[in-house]
């Protein structure tokens, strides 16, 4: 490089960047663009005509029979056929609309799956915002926690007494922990400290070490204790398993798969990769057996074998039989979506958090899953959208969820034979809810790509 | 960017740092390392080199056992290594590497990369770890970009953050691959002298670099290795600029 210096250098001349341009932009506006991509040839032009014409045949045609012909009010089947034949008969639908979404769930008590499904959804609503610390705390607390909420809002009786005193402690344990999410989000946007740091004065005085973790504890377990108090007075009325149903079901088996089979998929994956031939094996049988037969034979099988492998006076309900089957299955399939996001990650980055002295459970949770699951996300969202809608196989072994319920309209003697309208009910839901999976999906890809 | 006082750290070469007795490896019956023996003292700067295939990462990745070899015993601070935990202890505390390719974690901030091992495995309270990070990223010159992720760097500051974590961790030994082969010509000089005032401070190092002029200006040492053997071993102007062995010869030519 030194000897490059060369003794006289001439005179140089100065760079001077050329400034620079705002880019070109069109000033067409929306016909001038409709004209430059849809008119810019004959052939085009004839083709844009053509495609308009069948998109309006169709609509109109969906419109007439949805829309425009259909009966919204109406006491049976007969009665929309008199007022119109050719239109859709919504009055069933609508009449039965509240067993699609809640099943045969007494309707008094309906408002406990309202409040248990909002519960839910406010629980995670944090996930949402990027300002909030720990999210990962929140999203492992809604797995830990909410389902014994949930269970007893679902569930009923007396507070403590159906359930076992266990799920009740962990109800109290679950709702101070939801409140304090939401007390410390209050106190955070007014400027002020949470309210987990109420007692790290008093804790301080005693230990020296984790004070802020032991001053949440104790905050943590205060609340607990008033909500124990509160809910001692409270008795729901008890609703039996077999009562639970519609969409409100498929929600339940849906999210308890969503939810299991990303740590169901991550043990197998690793098992998968495990030294232990033992465990290698064993993962591998799993996987490859549970992903080689249909969702059905899995169903019937928990139905129908579980309950010979277990003790005789082992009572399984068939939902729980059913959540393990659905589990199982998400997991195997999700397994194979980590497994590929785990080849995807490079040797350096083991060979790195090696010599930095993480070990293989810190290596993993830590360096490789984050990576390999983010970019596995429009996979695992893939199988999540399609586990949404491989839930609605449950009403072939007789949980009354929102497709056995659509069926059961054609059954009723006053909308006999109504088939179509409930399945196109249920479609337009389905469509909503997987649409808006798969948008979640991009919102999320895009938010950790521009962490990179 | 270091303070003075490095400068003037006297180097104690009387212990061992790293012993490497008859050190035999093979890939298949591709013989990569053939008996290959070398001590490191304390505070010695060690610079490897050789052509391409010679066995030089083979080498330096044994010690700290990313490389498994079938012959010969490793000693650290006079501690033979072996597989067990303990062995993996000593390396831990005591090695910290750096790579030709940074390695660097693409899912974590700049500083996340650097406390990672305090927080985790140090059990240092995050206030603490993100403190001594912070010291470390203002020695290599980059504190302002610690909020970053490593894919908005440029090669020269991703390895210089790389240098950083692997400091974190207090490490009394650093291995370097090739650390600046990576990157462009421009951005080898930033990271090289964080190396120099990180040799200036009287850290053991171990250098596979093909950067001769860092070899004339910091090494006690360089070591010449070619097909899986060392050559020649010696101070930089012995090695360097008066070698006793045509091979060393041939190579220099085509590197200087
Ligand atoms: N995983 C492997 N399997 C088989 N052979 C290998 C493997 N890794 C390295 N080798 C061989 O071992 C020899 C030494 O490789 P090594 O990477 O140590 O060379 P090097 O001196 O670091 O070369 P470079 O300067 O190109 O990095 C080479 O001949 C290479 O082909
Ligand atoms: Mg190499």
């Amino acid at each position: 490089m030194d000897d490059l210096n060369v003794k006289n250098p001439p005179a140089l001349k100065q760079f001077i960047p050329t400034p620079p341009r705002p880019p070109r932009q069109s000033k067409s506006g929306i016909f001038g663009t409709i004209r430059q991509r849809c008119f810019n040839s004959i052939g085009n032009s004839v083709l844009t005509l053509c495609v308009v014409a069948v998109l309006f045949y169709l609509v109109k045609h969906v419109l007439d029979w949805a829309v425009f012909n259909a009966v919204f009010i109406a006491d049976n089947r007969r009665q929309c056929m008199d007022i119109s034949p050719d239109g859709a008969c919504w009055a069933g639908v609508i009449s039965w609309f509240n067993g699609l979404i809640y099943g045969r769930f007494p309707v008094d008590e309906q408002w406990r799956v309202n409040v248990g499904v909002l519960l839910g959804l406010v629980w995670l609503l944090p996930l949402m915002s990027k300002r909030i610390p720990l999210r990962n705390v929140i999203l492992l607390s809604w797995i830990g926690l909410y389902p014994f909420v949930g269970a007893y809002l679902f569930l009923g009786g007396r507070f403590g007494a159906e359930l076992g005193w266990i799920h009740g402690v962990m109800t109290c344990l679950a709702l101070a922990f939801l409140t304090i999410i939401y007390v410390n989000w209050i106190l955070s946007a007014l400027g002020k400290k949470g309210l987990n740091e109420l007692f790290v004065p008093l804790v301080s005085r005693f230990v020296e070490r984790r004070i802020h973790l032991l001053s949440f504890v104790a905050v943590w377990l205060l609340i607990a204790l008033v909500m124990a108090l509160v809910l001692n007075q409270v008795s729901l009325e008890p609703v039996a398993i077999e009562r639970w149903g519609g969409l409100f079901l498929t929600f339940i088996i849906a999210s308890f798969a969503i939810t299991m089979a990303i740590p169901i998929g991550v043990v197998l994956a690793l098992g998968r990769r495990s030294k232990l031939p033992v465990i290698h094996w064993l993962s591998m049988t799993v996987i490859e057996l549970v992903r080689s037969v249909p969702l059905i034979t899995v169903l019937f099988m928990a139905v129908t074998l579980l309950p010979i492998f277990l003790p005789a006076d082992v009572e399984f309900n068939k939902l729980a039989q059913v959540l393990v089957a659905v589990c199982i299955f998400a997991g195997a399939y999700m397994a194979e979506n980590i497994r590929g996001g785990l080849q995807a990650i490079p040797k350096g980055q083991y060979e790195a958090a090696a010599t930095l002295g993480l070990g293989y459970l810190h290596t993993m949770a830590l360096i490789i899953l984050p990576q390999a699951l983010r970019m596995m996300i429009p996979n695992i969202m893939t199988s999540f959208i399609s586990l949404l809608k491989d839930t609605t196989l449950v009403s072939i072994i007789g949980l009354f969820d929102i497709m056995l319920m659509a069926r059961n309209i054609a059954n009723d003697k006053d909308w006999v034979g109504m088939h179509t309208e409930p399945l196109v009910m249920i479609s337009v839901l389905f469509f909503l809810f997987c649409y808006s999976m798969s948008q979640y999906s991009l919102t999320l890809e895009k938010r950790l790509k521009v962490d990179r | 960017m270091m303070t003075s006082s490095g400068h003037l750290a006297t180097k104690n070469t009387t212990n061992t740092a790293i012993k490497i007795d008859k050190l035999n490896k093979w890939y298949g019956d591709h013989h990569v390392l053939k008996d290959v023996s070398l001590d490191i003292s304390e505070g010695e700067i060690m610079v490897v080199c050789g052509p391409s295939g010679s066995g030089k990462s083979t080498l330096i990745r044994s010690l700290n056992h990313l490389e498994d070899y079938q012959e010969g015993v490793v000693s650290v601070f006079g501690q033979p290594l072996s597989r067990d935990r303990q062995s993996h202890k000593i390396i831990h505390q005591t090695m910290g590497m750096v790579f030709q390719n940074f390695n660097l974690f693409p899912h974590l901030t700049v500083l996340q990369n650097c406390t990672l091992g305090l927080t985790w495995l140090r059990k240092m309270s995050e206030r603490d770890a993100d403190k001594m990070a912070m010291r470390l990223l203002d020695r290599v010159g980059i504190a302002q970009l610690a909020t970053r992720y490593p894919g908005q760097l440029s090669g020269g500051q991703q390895q210089r953050v790389a240098i950083s974590r692997s400091l974190a961790m207090e490490p009394k030994i650093m291995l370097f691959d090739e650390p600046t082969s990576a990157l462009d010509p421009e951005m080898v000089k930033e990271v090289l002298d964080v190396m120099i005032d990180l040799a200036k401070t009287g850290m053991t190092m171990v250098c596979v670099t093909h950067e001769m002029q860092f070899a004339k200006q910091v090494a006690d040492r360089v070591v010449f290795m070619a097909d899986g053997e060392i050559i020649e071993v010696g101070p930089p102007e012995q090695v360097l600029v008066n070698p006793q062995w045509d091979r060393t010869k041939e190579f220099l030519q085509h590197v200087l």
